[in-house]
């Protein structure tokens, strides 16, 4: 969309809400995205220092 | 492949076992699961035992026992296996050799030695001999010592199932490396193929067994899966599809030999109808017509009669409109609609008769995609999904400790918040009522993800209005019109899973916002580019997004905190 007239925000960006609340689920310890993925959460990594290695 | 810690070299093999059939299946060199048929050539190895003089039978030459030899017959017992007595429902087992309670746990009375005395065995101890044969036909196959293995088992198999498999399989000499759900294997198995893409979709599976139907609901979220419903069933299933073939049978006999007593009241004219049928009914799957005959079926008599197709789909036509029910009962306790439905696997057996797959697709739109042998050239075999699945899992973690895997498989790592709506950005408007949401990621993602997508902008460029919203799904119901021209409207949608349903009404998928996320703006835009977005989700559902003209190295950050407090910048 085009952005209105005098639409400001701080450094162009403007905080508006949050995301609602998230269910707890379990996800099935399967296949190669999921070990990536357990890998990354036992070492505390996020996705970026996931890709520099 | 190289073993560590001067621990004896791993050779794993995935084993998926059932109630009526088992398979063993590895994984090339290339990284591709192979099924391995035993020393009988059959992949699908009947989970059946049977003693003859004290030589143990295994698979095929068992399961005919069960007309000769019944009562040294043990067949369907997996899911006896770490149960209680009383919980079990030994119906299945009629045929064969009975379940008896013994010592806290279920046992069967049978001759297993050369001695004619009967001996007590254990279900687990049955289960160790039948995965010592498995082991057996796939280290002759392999030319190597199989020692471990990945085994699937139903999504409601209990702690206690799955530790008294677990024994028994050590028994067996088998380590089991990891448990994995018989549909996330079959999901899995499809994923695998070179030509599949990790992308997002919600895929069904239904497995039609011998001895029961399970039916999974999983979100599949960049190649991780996350079962959202299951439905369990042990009333439809592939041996009532025999029971009408059974019954079909019995009356033609009486009919044409009057006399003869009813084959369905002897057992071993009952045995002998019931193996019959099962190979009636696999050949009605690939033939149009199926041949019965059976030697000395009642009084001696022989008989043989045909069935057509059309005959038996129109005699099991109450069973398979049970397993499409099932099916839609399944999407709708995961609180979906079929229309958000991608993907439907068929698996086990059954899947193979064309009717099963036709009565499925016909409770779905047309946009789902039904895998089976019938409705698609590239399905994989039904029988072989979850085994072929294990396999892979299978060559995935056999290098790694088991510590290893049973750190990563802890509810620790595998519990994990998912997204409760979808996440993207309101295109052509910014008003909330007359934009349009494009999904980036999309609801019940599990988190942390990270998406990036490109989004167009004005056609004249400029400066340009980013909205990040979050957006619930709803199913719009239009009544039809007299002059039905709807159906081309929604088509000129450019949502890429907006999909409509020409039933007398028509229903499509559509999107409301229903929550306002974050604005930023993007200034100076070029004719004609995209905009390209990138969302981070954290755990703790803060977001973190960037806004960036497609090709330019700088553009606008913005992070959204997590909490309910203190909305405006």
């Amino acid at each position: 969309p085009v952005l209105p007239e005098g639409w400001a925000g701080e450094k162009d960006f403007k905080p508006i809400g949050h995301l609602s609340h998230a269910t707890d689920r379990n996800i099935e310890p399967v296949g190669p995205h999921f070990l990536a993925h357990a890998r990354r959460k036992r070492h505390k990594r996020t996705f970026s220092e996931d890709d520099r290695i | 492949m190289s073993a560590e810690n001067g621990a004896a070299q791993r050779v794993a093999i995935g084993i998926s076992f059932g109630n009526s059939y088992s398979s063993i299946a590895f994984t090339t060199a290339e990284g591709k699961a192979q099924v391995i048929a035993n020393e009988d050539g059959d992949r699908q190895i009947p989970s059946a035992l049977s003693y003859v003089g004290g030589e143990e039978l295994h698979g095929n030459s068992a399961k005919s026992q069960i007309t000769r030899n019944p009562k040294n017959t043990v067949i369907y017992f997996r899911d006896f296996l770490g149960q209680e007595f009383k919980s079990i429902d030994p119906t299945p087992c009629h045929q064969s050799a009975h379940p008896v309670e013994h010592a806290g746990t279920i046992a069967f009375k049978i001759k297993d030695t050369e001695d004619e005395t009967e001996n007590i065995v254990t279900v687990a101890d049955i289960t160790t001999r039948h995965l010592k044969k498995l082991k057996n036909s796939a280290s002759d196959y392999l030319g190597s010592q199989v020692n471990c293995a990945v085994i699937t088992v139903p999504t409601n198999f209990a702690d206690a199932q799955k530790e008294a498999l677990k024994q028994a399989a050590k028994a067996a000499g088998l380590e089991v490396l990891q448990f994995i759900h018989e549909p996330t294997a079959a999901v899995l198995a499809y994923d695998a193929r070179p030509e599949a893409e990790a992308g997002d979709k919600i895929v069904v599976v239904a497995d039609l067994g011998g001895t029961r139907s399970d039916i999974a609901v999983i979100a599949s979220r960049g190649g991780i899966y996350s079962i959202l419903a299951t439905v369990h069933d042990y009333e439809v299933s592939g041996s009532k599809l025999d029971q009408v073939l059974i019954e079909y049978f019995a009356k033609e006999f009486l009919k044409k030999n009057k006399s003869a007593a009813d084959p369905r009241e002897d057992a071993r004219s009952l045995a002998k109808l019931k193996l019959e049928c099962e190979q009636v009914k696999k050949a009605l799957s690939i033939g149009s017509t199926g041949n019965f005959s059976v030697e000395s079926l009642s009084d001696g008599i022989d008989f043989a009669g045909t069935i057509n197709r059309t005959r038996y789909e129109l005699l099991g036509s109450k069973l398979f409109s049970a397993f499409a029910r099932l099916v839609t009962h399944a999407v709708a306790k995961a609180q979906l609609d079929p229309l958000d439905i991608t993907e439907i696997i068929l698996a086990g057996g059954n899947s193979h008769t064309p009717k099963v797959a036709s009565a499925v697709g016909n409770a779905f739109p047309e946009s789902t995609t039904i895998l089976a042998p019938s409705t698609s050239p590239t399905a994989i075999n039904p029988n072989e999904l979850p085994v072929r699945g294990a396999a892979i899992q299978a060559s995935l973690i056999q290098e790694f400790d088991l510590e290893d895997i049973e750190q990563s498989t802890h509810p620790m790592v595998t519990v994990t918040p998912h997204t409760t709506h979808a996440i993207g950005i309101l295109c052509i408007s910014g008003d909330e009522h007359t934009g349009k949401f494009q999904p980036i990621v999309d609801a019940e993602t599990p988190l942390p993800v990270r998406k990036t997508a490109l989004i167009a902008t004005p056609r004249e460029g400029g400066n340009v209005l980013i909205k990040l919203v979050e957006g619930a799904r709803h199913i719009k119901v239009t009544k039809p019109q007299p002059k039905a021209k709807a159906e081309k409207d929604s088509d000129d949608e450019d949502d890429s899973d907006e999909d409509s349903d020409e039933e007398e009404e028509l229903r499509e998928k559509t999107w409301k916002v229903a929550n306002v996320l974050s604005e930023a703006a993007i200034r100076g835009v070029k004719k004609g580019a995209k905009v390209e977005v990138q969302i981070n989700v954290k755990e703790d559902l803060s977001v973190n997004c960037i806004f960036r003209e497609a090709g330019s190295k700088t553009g606008v950050r913005g992070i959204l905190p997590q909490g309910k407090a203190n909305g405006s910048a």
